[in-house]
C-alpha cells in the first residue's frame, strides 16, 4: 500500500517535471542546430550536427557580456533594495492595529498592483526625462524597486502576520526596542518568506524588458531583455540565437532559485513559534 | 617672476584654443534596427570618425520591435537626438508634431540629389513633396520562386499574371501531401498583399495618386470585388490554413520547406534566402500584374532626418550625406538588403548586377507597367485602417463576415 | 505608549511610500488624464479635453467587439487562475515531505517562473506551430490527427493555446508560495489531527487550508491582478487574433497605442483595467476581511 502511494506520488511528480521541462528542452537543443535544421519538419529532437555557432554569436557580435553585468548589477541592487524595504513596511501594516489606516494603506499597495506597466511607461519617461534620469542605470534601479515594493510588502505582511505578536511582546518587556526585537527574533523566523520574495524580485527585474527599452539608451548600459529582444528584426525571429540567449539568460535566475530553495524548503522549527 | 606669468597666460590661452576645436558628439537613432545591421552601421560609423576626427557618432539601437515607440517618444520630449532614422509609416506623424527639419536648403547644394532614382526622390518628397529625409533604402516586392518544387508538378513556365498565379497555386496544392502556393501574409501589413489582387483589377488605379482610386465608390467597385474574390480564393485553394496567422517568419519558413513555392517579397529576403537556402535555389521574376496589364509598386522605405531641435544640423547634413552617397549607400544596401537609392549605384556596385535583383530593376526600370504608388500615408485614417485591415481580412476567411460586408464596411470607412 | 506605537509604523513605512509616489502614483495619474484626451501620436499639438468620447468609441469599436474582449478576458483570467492554483497546490502538496533530490527537483520545476513573458510567448508559439511545431509533431507521430492543426491561427484553439502557456507559467508562483506556507503548519496540529482520527484528505480541509488561509487569499487577489495585466504571453503567440479571439483588454490596450498610435483609447482601456480589478479587489477583501486574518 505504502510502496503505490510512494510510487503514484514519484509519478505524478515525474509529470510535473516533464511538462515544465519540455519547453526548455526545446530551446536548448534549438540553440544547438544550425540555421537550416530548426527548420526541418518532421521535429527533429536532436540535433544532426550540433554547434556551438549561437554561443559563438551571442557573445562576439552583440556585447551580452556587458549586458549581462548590467542586469546582474540591477537586478541584485534593486532585489536587495526591495526587500529591505519591504521588511519594515510589510511589518508595520502586519502589526498596526488601528483598522482604517491599516485597510487603506493595505489597499494602497494592492492599488499599485492593478496598474498596467504599460500605462506608466510614457509618463514615467517624461517625468524622468525633466530631472535628466533617462539612459541612467540607477534612475533605472531606483524604478525597479518601485515596481517590487508594493508586492514584497504584501507578502512581507503575510508571513510576519503568522508569527505571534506575543513574541515581540515577551521580548520587549525584557527590554529590547522594537527595531531590535523585529532584527534579533522575528526576521530569522520569516527567512524562508524573505527568500521567496528576494527570489520573486530578481526574476522580475531580471526580466522587465518594456520600461529598460525606454528608459536606456546608450548601448553598453543594455540589460538582457533588451538584448534578447534585439533579435526579432523586421527579418524575423533568430531563433538559433535567441535560443542561445534564454539558455544563457536563464542561468542566473535558476541559480537564485537554487540558493533561496534551501531557506524555502528549511522549514521552521515550531518551537520558536508556538513556544 | 613676471616672465614665468607671462608664459603661464600664453600657454592658457593657447591651450583653450586647441581644446576650443573639441570633439561633438551626435546621438543617432536607429529604428529597423538587426544585431547585423547595427554591426554594418558600426563598421561605416568608424570609418566616417576616422576621417572626422571632432566628430563622435554615438548610436542609439533599441529593438525593433520597439523603435517607433522610442523613436516617437525621444522627439516628443525633446531628448538630445541628432539623426533619426525615419520611415514610410512614422514620417507624416513626426512632420505633423514639427519634430523634422526641412532639409531644402541642404538638397539644394548635394550632388547626390541629382543620382536619387525617381522611387527614391519620391521617398524623400513624400510629405507635401518637401524633402523631411534622406531615403537609405527602397523596399518594393517581386516574386520570389523554387523553380524545383514547380518542375515536380510539370510546371516550367513562370506566371506573369495574377490570375496565372492563382491558377498555378490551386493546381499544385494538396493538403495531404502538405503541399501549398502561395506564401500567405495573415500577420501584419495584410493590404500590401490583398491590394495588389484587388486594386490592381481596376483600372482607374491606374492613372489615381494612391492605390486607393479617388472615387466614393472604390471599395463597391464591381472589379475591385473580383480582385478579392480572386484573392480569396487563393487562400481557400492555394495556401495553408494556417496562413492566417502567418507573419514574414512563416512566409520565409514556407518557402525555405517547399510547402509554399511562391512568395511576394522585399530585397531584404534575398540574404535571409541567400543563407537559408543557397542562392541558386530560387529565383525572382517581376511581379504578376493585373487583367489590365499593370501592377502597382507599393514603395516602402527608411531615411535619415535631422529632428528640429538638434544643435548640430550641419554636422548631421555632413554625416548623412556622407554614408547616403553613391558608394557608402551601395555598401550599405548591399549587406542589408533593400536597394540602394542612387541609379548610379546600380552601375559602380557589382552586386547589384546579381540575378536576384534583375527583377527589381526591371520592376524601376518600366514604371508604366509597374506602377509607382503608395497608399495614402497622411491621410489621418491610415494608422487605424493598417490595424483593423487585418482582422478585416482574417474574418472574411474564417467566414465570420461575408465578402459583401466586407466591402461596405471598408466603403463606410474611408467616406465616413 | 499606544499612539507612539502607532507613530513608529508610519515612519518606517515612509520610504516605501516616497518611492510608490514618484514613480507609480504621479505617472499613473498622469496617464490617466490621457484617457479623457484626444491623444494620438499623429497630431500631438492638438490635444484637448473629449471627455468619454475615447470610453465611447471603445465600445462601439466594431472591428474589436467590446463584449468579446471583456468575455476573453473573464475567461483568460478564470481559466488560467483555476488551473495555475490547482496545480500549484498539488504540486506543494507533493513537495511537503523531504524526499531524495527535493533541492534540485524545486529548481527545474519551478524554472518557468524564471522565463521572461515575451520569451515564454515565443517559444510556446513555436511549440504550437502550424506548420512545424512539436505538438503538432507528435500529434501527427501518434496518428492522432494527419494533418498540423493550426492552433494560433484557428479561433477555435488560439485561445485554449494561450491559456495552456499562461498555465505553464504560473504553476511555480502558488507551488513556492503555498509551499512555504504550509512549511509554516505546526507539526503538532498535523499529529493532533492524526490523533483525532482524521485522514489525510480531512486534515488538507480542515487543518492545513484554513491555517494557511492568511497566504492563498493574498496570493490569488495578487495573481488575478497580474494575470489581467500581463498579455506578454499573448501578444508574443497571437497578438491578440485570429480575428479578436485571443483579445483582451490588456492586448488591446498595446495594440491601441502601438498600432493605431491612439495614446487616447489606449489609456482609456488602461483606466477600465484599473477600474474593473479595483472594485474586485475591494469586493474580494470586504468578502474575506469578515476573518481576522487578512487586516
Amino acid at each position: 500500500m505504502k510502496l503505490l502511494r510512494s510510487l503514484t506520488k514519484a509519478l505524478l511528480l515525474a509529470m510535473f517535471l516533464v511538462f515544465a521541462l519540455f519547453p526548455l528542452f526545446w530551446i536548448l537543443i534549438t540553440s544547438l542546430k544550425g540555421g537550416q535544421e530548426i527548420y526541418a519538419f518532421p521535429v527533429r529532437y536532436w540535433p544532426q550536427t550540433p554547434t556551438f555557432d549561437n554561443y559563438r554569436y551571442l557573445f562576439r557580435i552583440s556585447d551580452f557580456s556587458i549586458y549581462f553585468r548590467n542586469s546582474l548589477v540591477v537586478s541584485l541592487v534593486a532585489s536587495v533594495g526591495a526587500m529591505i524595504i519591504s521588511v519594515f513596511s510589510g511589518y508595520a501594516l502586519s502589526r498596526m492595529r488601528s483598522r482604517r489606516p491599516k485597510f487603506v494603506l493595505l489597499l494602497a499597495m494592492y492599488f499599485t498592483q492593478i496598474i498596467p506597466t504599460y500605462m506608466l511607461m510614457s509618463p514615467l519617461f517624461i517625468s524622468l526625462a525633466k530631472i535628466g534620469m533617462t539612459d541612467s542605470l540607477i534612475g533605472i534601479t531606483f524604478a525597479y524597486v518601485s515596481m517590487m515594493i508594493a508586492f514584497s510588502t504584501i507578502m512581507a505582511k503575510s508571513f510576519f502576520d503568522r508569527i505571534p505578536v506575543a513574541l515581540e511582546e515577551a521580548a520587549m518587556t525584557e527590554g529590547c526596542t522594537r527595531t531590535q526585537t523585529i532584527f534579533r527574533i522575528i526576521l530569522p523566523l520569516t527567512l524562508p518568506g524573505l527568500a521567496a520574495i528576494f527570489s520573486f524580485a530578481f526574476v522580475n527585474i531580471w526580466n522587465e524588458l518594456f520600461l529598460a527599452v525606454m528608459l536606456l539608451s546608450s548601448n553598453h548600459k543594455m540589460t538582457v531583455p533588451v538584448a534578447l529582444n534585439s533579435f526579432i528584426s523586421k527579418a524575423g525571429v533568430n531563433w538559433g540565437v535567441l535560443s542561445a540567449g534564454i539558455v544563457v539568460a536563464l542561468l542566473p535566475t535558476m541559480i537564485v532559485f537554487a540558493f533561496a530553495q534551501k531557506f524555502i524548503i528549511m522549514g521552521l522549527t515550531e518551537g520558536a513559534v508556538k513556544g | 617672476m613676471k616672465r614665468s606669468l607671462i608664459l603661464l597666460v600664453a600657454f592658457t590661452l593657447l591651450f583653450s584654443a586647441a581644446a576650443s576645436a573639441q570633439t561633438i558628439t551626435l546621438n543617432m537613432l536607429e529604428v529597423i534596427t538587426s544585431p547585423e545591421r547595427t554591426a554594418l552601421l558600426n563598421t561605416l560609423i568608424a570609418e566616417y570618425e576616422a576621417l572626422n576626427p571632432n566628430i563622435k557618432i554615438n548610436l542609439i539601437s533599441p529593438p525593433y520591435e520597439q523603435s517607433d515607440q522610442k523613436a516617437t517618444l525621444m522627439l516628443n520630449t525633446n531628448q538630445p537626438l541628432d539623426i533619426v532614422e525615419v520611415r514610410d509609416y512614422t514620417v507624416k506623424q513626426f512632420v505633423n508634431n514639427n519634430k523634422l527639419t526641412d532639409l531644402t536648403p541642404y538638397f539644394e547644394n548635394w550632388p547626390g540629389a541629382q543620382t536619387l532614382s525617381p522611387v527614391a526622390d519620391a521617398s524623400a518628397r513624400i510629405v507635401d513633396g518637401i524633402p523631411y529625409l534622406v531615403p537609405h533604402g527602397i523596399f518594393i516586392k517581386a516574386l520570389f520562386v523554387r523553380p524545383d518544387v514547380l518542375e515536380k508538378y510539370g510546371i516550367t513556365e513562370m506566371p506573369e499574371t495574377v490570375d496565372e498565379l492563382v491558377e498555378m497555386c490551386i493546381q499544385i496544392t494538396d493538403p495531404a501531401k502538405n503541399q501549398y502556393g502561395f506564401a500567405w501574409r495573415g500577420r501584419g501589413p495584410t493590404m500590401k498583399y490583398s491590394d495588389l489582387f484587388a486594386s490592381v483589377y481596376v483600372k482607374e488605379v491606374a492613372d489615381a495618386e494612391f492605390i486607393y482610386s479617388e472615387d466614393e465608390e472604390f471599395f463597391l467597385h464591381p472589379d475591385y470585388k473580383k480582385g478579392m474574390e480572386a484573392y480569396i480564393r487563393l487562400y481557400k485553394e492555394g495556401t495553408p490554413p494556417d496562413g492566417v496567422n502567418w507573419g514574414f517568419n512563416e512566409q520565409v519558413n514556407g518557402f525555405v520547406a517547399g510547402t509554399t513555392p511562391f512568395l511576394i517579397q522585399d530585397p531584404d529576403t534575398i540574404p535571409l534566402l541567400n543563407s537559408m537556402l543557397g542562392e541558386d535555389n530560387y529565383i525572382v521574376i517581376p511581379l504578376p500584374v493585373g487583367p489590365h496589364g499593370f501592377t502597382v509598386i507599393d514603395y516602402g522605405f527608411g531615411g535619415w532626418g535631422i529632428p528640429s531641435y538638434s544643435k548640430y544640423k550641419d554636422e548631421s547634413w555632413d554625416f548623412i550625406s556622407w554614408i547616403t552617397s553613391a558608394e557608402k549607400n551601395g555598401y550599405f544596401a548591399e549587406h542589408w538588403g533593400p536597394l540602394p537609392v542612387h541609379t548610379t549605384t546600380f552601375e559602380i556596385n557589382d552586386h547589384f548586377q546579381g540575378k536576384h535583383y534583375q527583377a527589381y530593376a526591371y520592376e524601376m526600370a518600366n514604371p508604366d507597367v509597374y506602377l509607382l504608388k503608395t497608399y495614402p500615408l497622411a491621410s489621418p485614417k491610415w494608422p487605424a485602417w493598417s490595424a483593423s485591415h487585418e482582422t478585416d481580412i482574417q474574418s472574411v476567411l474564417l467566414g465570420t463576415i461575408t465578402l459583401d460586408q466586407l466591402l461596405q464596411k471598408w466603403h463606410d470607412y474611408w467616406t465616413k | 505608549m499606544q499612539k507612539r506605537g502607532q507613530r513608529y509604523f508610519f515612519l518606517i513605512m515612509l520610504p516605501a511610500f516616497a518611492l510608490l509616489t514618484l514613480f507609480i502614483y504621479y505617472p499613473i495619474f498622469q496617464g490617466a488624464v490621457i484617457a479623457f484626451q484626444r491623444y494620438t501620436l499623429f497630431d500631438l499639438t492638438s490635444t484637448p479635453f473629449i471627455g468619454l468620447d475615447n470610453f465611447k468609441a471603445i465600445i462601439r469599436d466594431i472591428n474589436f467587439p467590446f463584449f468579446q474582449i471583456l468575455l476573453n478576458t473573464v475567461i483568460w483570467i478564470g481559466v488560467s487562475l483555476v488551473f495555475q492554483f490547482v496545480l500549484g497546490f498539488a504540486l506543494a502538496l507533493l513537495m511537503r515531505k523531504p524526499f531524495r533530490g527535493r533541492g534540485l527537483y524545486s529548481s527545474l520545476v519551478f524554472y518557468p517562473w524564471a522565463l521572461s513573458g515575451f520569451a515564454i510567448g515565443l517559444v510556446w508559439a513555436w511549440v504550437f506551430n502550424g506548420q512545424f511545431g512539436m505538438i503538432n509533431d507528435i500529434l501527427i507521430r501518434l496518428g492522432l490527427i494527419k494533418m498540423p492543426i493550426g492552433f494560433l491561427s484557428d479561433p477555435r484553439y488560439a485561445m485554449m493555446s494561450v491559456l495552456i502557456a499562461n498555465i505553464w507559467y504560473g504553476i511555480p508562483f502558488f507551488a513556492i508560495m503555498l509551499l512555504a506556507a504550509l512549511q509554516s503548519v505546526p507539526e503538532e496540529l498535523m499529529e493532533a489531527g492524526k490523533i483525532d482520527g482524521a485522514g489525510p484528505v480531512r486534515r488538507l480541509f480542515s487543518i492545513t487550508i484554513p491555517y494557511i488561509k492568511p497566504t492563498i487569499i493574498s496570493t490569488t487577489l495578487l495573481r488575478t491582478m497580474w494575470i489581467m495585466n500581463f498579455p506578454d504571453i499573448i501578444y508574443a503567440m497571437t497578438g491578440g487574433g485570429p480575428s479578436n479571439a485571443t483579445n483582451i483588454l490588456a492586448t488591446q490596450m498595446i495594440n491601441k497605442t502601438l498600432k493605431f498610435y491612439d495614446y487616447g483609447q489606449g489609456s482609456a482601456f488602461g483606466v477600465i483595467i484599473m477600474a474593473l480589478l479595483f472594485s474586485y479587489a475591494i469586493f474580494y477583501l470586504y468578502l474575506t476581511s469578515e476573518k481576522e486574518e487578512l487586516l
